[in-house]
């Protein structure tokens, strides 16, 4: 069964949101979704949100989805995954038949957290991984295990740090587009070497919300509607003492189903542009390989800057990849506009974790 | 059209107050049990989900994260999703979305709680469920809420406290045959009236313990489940439902999103009369008076005539015509919350297949419901199964089956093990927004405010820009309301948020109070006083105190409680104000925080890996195909297979590299260290797996990649006391 993409609507992405709860983003989003797919209240089935407690900083975060999106007593669940994690199980959840209209949401208000790193700290095995220093510590381990397996250098990493912070200067709703030298990225501020501070996606606020529809619903409803072609998902182990840290099984695993489902053999030809996790710098030349990219052209790449110019925002980091694709795939991206009739989105949660999830989109009748 | 799903296999730990397990090794157990049942390995099965409740339990960030390798999702597509104490049910669901979609032949669905590490009471993790800046400061916990549902549900459907504790009678002894059971006992109804009263009319017998277990099950197509299992147990029907996060403005009464989620599962599943169609029925039991509230919204019954009549009739005993929890539920097998709910589900798996040993019902089943409930009391997540009529399968591995026989080992106290305390700094500033601005305002200023929305004549509390029963639109104007209202329920309570008794002789009355002006189920949760508690009425008129107009902040804190009305009742009428105009710098920020530590059990290999540290040593436990592996485990994520504890080998301790490493410049709050610490990845050659730790440089020394390192003994159980040093 086919699902499309119907309608989209954002808010933000700003460093901060002050004068806007929470509810009141997501509400504005969700107009705008709505408006976009020309569906009413009464039209939709369900929705997914994608939160977990600490980001929100509620218990049972889940709890306070409903009212916002309009979806009160409707069939509402939360899925602790990337914005595309929660893409991915409303896609099934049409695909049992028994739903048509969906809708797909997530939100960062990663402003409001006053002790961001004590939070991730907080994500790592209290037993054996949860060390008295910065919880960027991983991220320095997975690097030089990268660099060391990889063949790729210090200067490579360096180098997505500059070309996606001078992508995002021509995207309106990257709040962090810069134009940096080789040597300003290197000779930042070290967090954990090799790791340095501007190879570090910064925080940022915003929501997106999303309705896709079954085919049935696309014949109604929908601006511009794009085919979700493949979905897929994946985690590499949780025990870190196991995982391999050159490597992102995670994405492997993600990009194996979303390209079966796509039909993709050759990713690099068959694809037009590719919007992949870069939370760190060296993540997005780990999930290249993983999503058997290499050789690609550089500027398909995060063609509106990623997550380093876009900001990391939480759950809504995959999210805001995805409303960037929707746009380039509908021809309405801009300064950042690349040819693409087909693109793929990558999620990936973060450390301490390997759980990414892939989405390829591609324009109606393609 | 959905595609068929059946469950076709059921692994579960026990129930206990504290498990001396982690909980990946928890969630492993269950997995391994669970594929054992179905006669699969891991590598068969095609998806894995999981269902888990607040991270506040485990006191675990991306919980589910955490718990990819004991749930088997390493190398899967694995996915957490969760509604509250709604997960346990909606897991299967979501495990049926995988299959029925045809997205997948196999799904693994396990639930897992370790409620014990949070402290003072795992209790205290309630505190940050109630809205941040409107009920927070109250000090509200998850009882206050139940106790004032149970009274509101006493109050509209005539139950005393006497008849609704014959359900925990039932269910605790239901439980004695249940090998999980946590607190299965032969009780009466005396025993429940004469515990400790906790927030009237709750009382420490009225309510399930908290507890530490895991649950899974697996599913499968028909095709799958029609090769492997004599009598699969189909999915036949799922419906859930969320209700609005506004709790004070709902009918506590009747679970209308049980009933509504209820319907959609009786529709796909052709149920027309739930009493004459369904056979056996689980609904979710925190709270004795909970299972009733439920099975009038799983009968589809606002009146509550048929529940009261069965209930009263014997009927929901397991030898009644409509048996109510045959496991015994959550008052008598445990409430390890989302857990719960995926053993309801085992239980109608065991029953509508014939293996439910010494609970099983006598008379034929075909089909039978589950449900669970969570939330603000929003949440309703149900599920039909049933049979096809296969024979029994009487020589099961559930059939018979012990509590010795299932894994899952209850320590007294976390002293008994090594343990490690952990104290997370978690704080936040809400941006409060324009809605909630206006509402703090207004307290400021001595007033009550609302908003209203024309499209459904409803006024709403707080104020909001936008309506969420409107369409979502702009709402049509702000208003100022009476500070007067009506009780619609109450409890009197003796215990704080995080459980502790309050002071002896205090109490703190709770109600949630209908605003004038705003409708009969619109309204706020305050305090009362000034009354004495035996005074206390449903439906009593109060009037709010507020604080002196000096001292108030802008906070549901400047209302300091409410009275009860005396002399002139005439409420005053709402009225229409210019909203204040809030901006970026009026619309301000509310400050938070999570007030919980821990104290987690380093788990059962965890305890091996500290006392082989204390010794400069590390133990590696011996794979099922006699390889090595580090850190010591109980089992083994490849495989999904238990290994022996006994079976290990000892390293020599200085005989590990380092695999990578890094230098790490700030703390764990991100301010500057004044020298790097260096953290290492050692592996051990020949060895599968890897140690992190700290290494201890001296003056002139460089980690580099390769280089030889040997083991400082621990001095005590920590992450930051695994220290390596480079070898001379």
């Amino acid at each position: 069964m086919g699902v499309s993409v119907l309608g989209i609507g954002v808010c933000g992405f700003t460093p901060t949101s002050t004068g806007l709860s929470y509810r009141e983003m997501i509400a504005k989003a969700a107009k705008m979704a709505y408006s976009e797919a020309g569906i009413t209240l009464d039209d939709i089935d369900g929705a997914v949100s994608c939160e977990e407690d600490l980001i929100s900083g509620y218990s049972i975060a889940d709890e306070y989805t409903p009212d916002q999106l309009g979806v009160v007593r409707k069939p509402v669940y939360t899925i602790t995954g990337d914005f595309l994690h929660g893409l991915a199980s409303a896609v099934m959840q049409i695909q049992t038949g028994q739903y048509d209209v969906l809708v797909v949401e997530a939100y960062s208000k990663a402003s409001n957290i006053l002790t961001k790193d004590e939070v991730l700290r907080f994500g790592y095995d209290p037993v054996y991984n949860r060390f008295g220093v910065s919880p960027h510590y991983l991220a320095g381990i997975e690097m030089r295990s990268f660099l060391e397996e990889s063949g790729y250098t210090f200067a490579d990493v360096a180098q997505v740090v500059v070309a996606n912070r001078k992508a995002a200067v021509s995207n309106p709703l990257a709040p962090w587009g810069a134009t940096y030298t080789l040597a300003d990225v290197v000779e930042s501020r070290p967090i954990a070497t090799p790791v340095t501070e501007l190879m570090i996606a910064k925080p940022a606020d915003g929501a997106v919300v999303c309705v896709i529809g079954s085919d049935k619903a696309a014949a109604s409803f929908g601006r511009k509607r794009i085919r979700i072609a493949g979905t897929g998902w994946g985690s590499g182990t949780s025990v870190l003492e196991r995982r391999d840290h050159a490597v992102s099984l995670g994405t492997a695993i993600a990009a194996g189903m979303a390209y079966r489902d796509a039909g993709i053999t050759k990713p690099t030809e068959q694809i037009d542009a590719f919007f992949v996790s870069d939370l760190y710098a060296h993540r997005q030349l780990m999930h290249l390989d993983a999503l058997q990219l290499c050789g690609c052209c550089p500027a398909t790449v995060n063609p509106n800057g990623g997550a380093l110019g876009g900001g990391d925002l939480y759950e809504a980091t995959g999210g805001a990849r995805f409303y960037e694709a929707v746009c380039q795939v509908r021809g309405e991206a801009g300064a950042c506009q690349v040819n693409a009739g087909r693109v793929l989105v990558h999620g990936w949660r973060g450390l301490p974790t390997d759980s990414c999830a892939v989405a390829i989109l591609e324009a109606e009748g393609r | 059209m959905s595609r068929k799903v059946a469950c076709i296999g059921v692994g579960m730990t026990r129930f206990v107050r504290r498990a001396h397990e982690s909980p990946g090794e928890l969630a492993a157990q269950a997995v391994e049990m669970a594929l054992r049942d179905a006669g699969m390995s891991i590598d068969e099965i095609d998806s894995v989900c999981l269902g888990t409740a607040p991270d506040a339990f485990d006191g675990v960030h991306m919980k589910g994260e955490h718990l990819i390798a004991g749930a088997g999702g390493s190398r899967k597509p694995y996915m957490r999703h969760f509604v509250g104490g709604g997960t346990g049910v909606f897991s299967p669901i979501h495990g049926w979305m995988h299959v029925a979609s045809g997205r997948f032949d196999t799904c693994l669905v396990v639930c897992e709680e370790k409620m014990s590490p949070c402290n003072p009471h795992p209790a205290g993790a309630f505190v940050t469920i109630f809205d941040r800046v409107t009920e927070q400061p109250l000090k509200l916990t998850l009882i206050h809420i139940f106790a004032l549902e149970m009274r509101r549900f006493m109050h509209v459907y005539g139950y005393n406290e006497k008849e609704i504790a014959q359900v925990s009678v039932n269910h605790k002894r239901n439980a004695l045959g249940h090998p999980a059971a946590q607190i299965a006992q032969e009780i009466t109804v005396d025993d429940v009236m004469n515990s400790p009263v906790l927030s009237w009319p709750v009382k420490r017998l009225d309510i399930s313990p908290t507890s530490d277990a895991a649950v899974a099950i697996v599913l499968a197509s028909e095709r799958v489940a029609r090769a492997r299992k004599p009598a699969p147990v189909w999915i036949e029907g799922v419906g859930f439902r969320l209700d609005t996060a506004y709790w004070c403005s709902r009918d506590l009464a009747y679970p209308n999103y049980v009933a509504m989620a209820a319907q959609d599962a009786y529709k796909m599943a052709g149920v027309v009369d739930p009493a004459r169609d369904i056979d056996v029925f689980e609904p979710y039991d925190p709270f004795d008076y909970k299972a009733l509230h439920h099975m009038n919204g799983l009968l589809l019954d606002k009146t509550g005539m048929k529940v009261k009549d069965l209930l009263f009739k014997g009927a929901f005993e397991r030898t009644g015509s409509h048996p109510m929890c045959p496991s015994g539920g959550a008052l008598g097998v445990g409430n390890p919350i989302s857990a719960t709910g995926l053993m309801k589900i085992a239980e109608l798996y065991f029953q509508l297949s014939g293996q439910a040993g010494e609970r099983q019902i006598q008379k034929p089943l075909r089909r039978g419901v589950t449900q669970a409930w969570g939330d603000l009391m929003q949440v309703g997540t149900v599920v039909v199964m049933g049979s096809d009529g296969a024979a029994p399968n009487t020589k099961s591995l559930w059939n018979g089956l012990k509590a010795e026989d299932l894994p899952g080992t209850a320590i007294k106290s976390v002293d008994d093990v090594p343990n490690i305390p952990d104290s997370p700094d978690l704080r936040y500033a809400w941006d409060n927004g324009v809605g909630i601005s206006t509402y703090l305002d207004g307290l400021r200023h001595g007033r009550i405010r609302g908003s209203f929305c024309t499209r459904t004549s409803r006024m709403l509390i707080p104020p909001r820009t936008f309506s969420e029963i409107g369409n979502l639109d702009p709402v049509s104007g702000t208003f100022d309301l009476a500070d007067t209202g009506t009780v619609m329920t109450y409890t009197v309570s003796h215990v704080d948020w995080d459980s502790s008794p309050l002071p002896k002789g205090k109490v703190n009355i709770f109600a949630v109070i209908a605003i004038d002006g705003a409708g009969d189920h619109t309204g706020l949760v305050h305090l009362l006083r000034d009354v004495d508690p035996k005074d206390v009425k449903v439906g009593m008129r109060v009037k709010a105190v507020w604080k002196k107009e000096a001292d108030r902040t802008g906070s549901i804190l400047d209302i300091c409680h409410f009275v009860p009305l005396k002399g002139r009742d005439t409420p005053a009428t709402p009225r229409r104000i210019k909203a204040p105009e809030q901006t970026v710098l009026t619309a301000g920020q509310t400050p938070g925080r999570i007030p919980l530590t821990y104290r987690y059990t380093a788990g059962v290999a965890g305890s091996r890996f500290y006392k082989d540290l204390a010794a400069g040593k590390v133990t590696a436990s011996v794979t099922g195909d006699g390889g090595l592996m580090v850190p010591p485990a109980i089992f083994d994520e490849e495989t999904m297979s238990m290994l022996e504890p006994g079976k290990v080998k000892p390293l020599e301790g200085g005989s590990g590299f380092i695999r990578s490493w890094t230098a790490v410049h700030e703390d764990r709050s991100g301010h500057p260290l004044d020298a790097p610490a260096v953290i290492v990845q050692v592996e051990f050659p020949g060895v599968r797996g890897s140690v992190f730790g700290r290494l201890a440089l001296r003056d002139g020394e460089a980690p580099s990649e390769g280089y030889p390192v040997e083991l400082v003994k621990a001095k005590a159980t920590s992450p930051d006391q695994v220290t390596f040093r480079l070898k001379a």
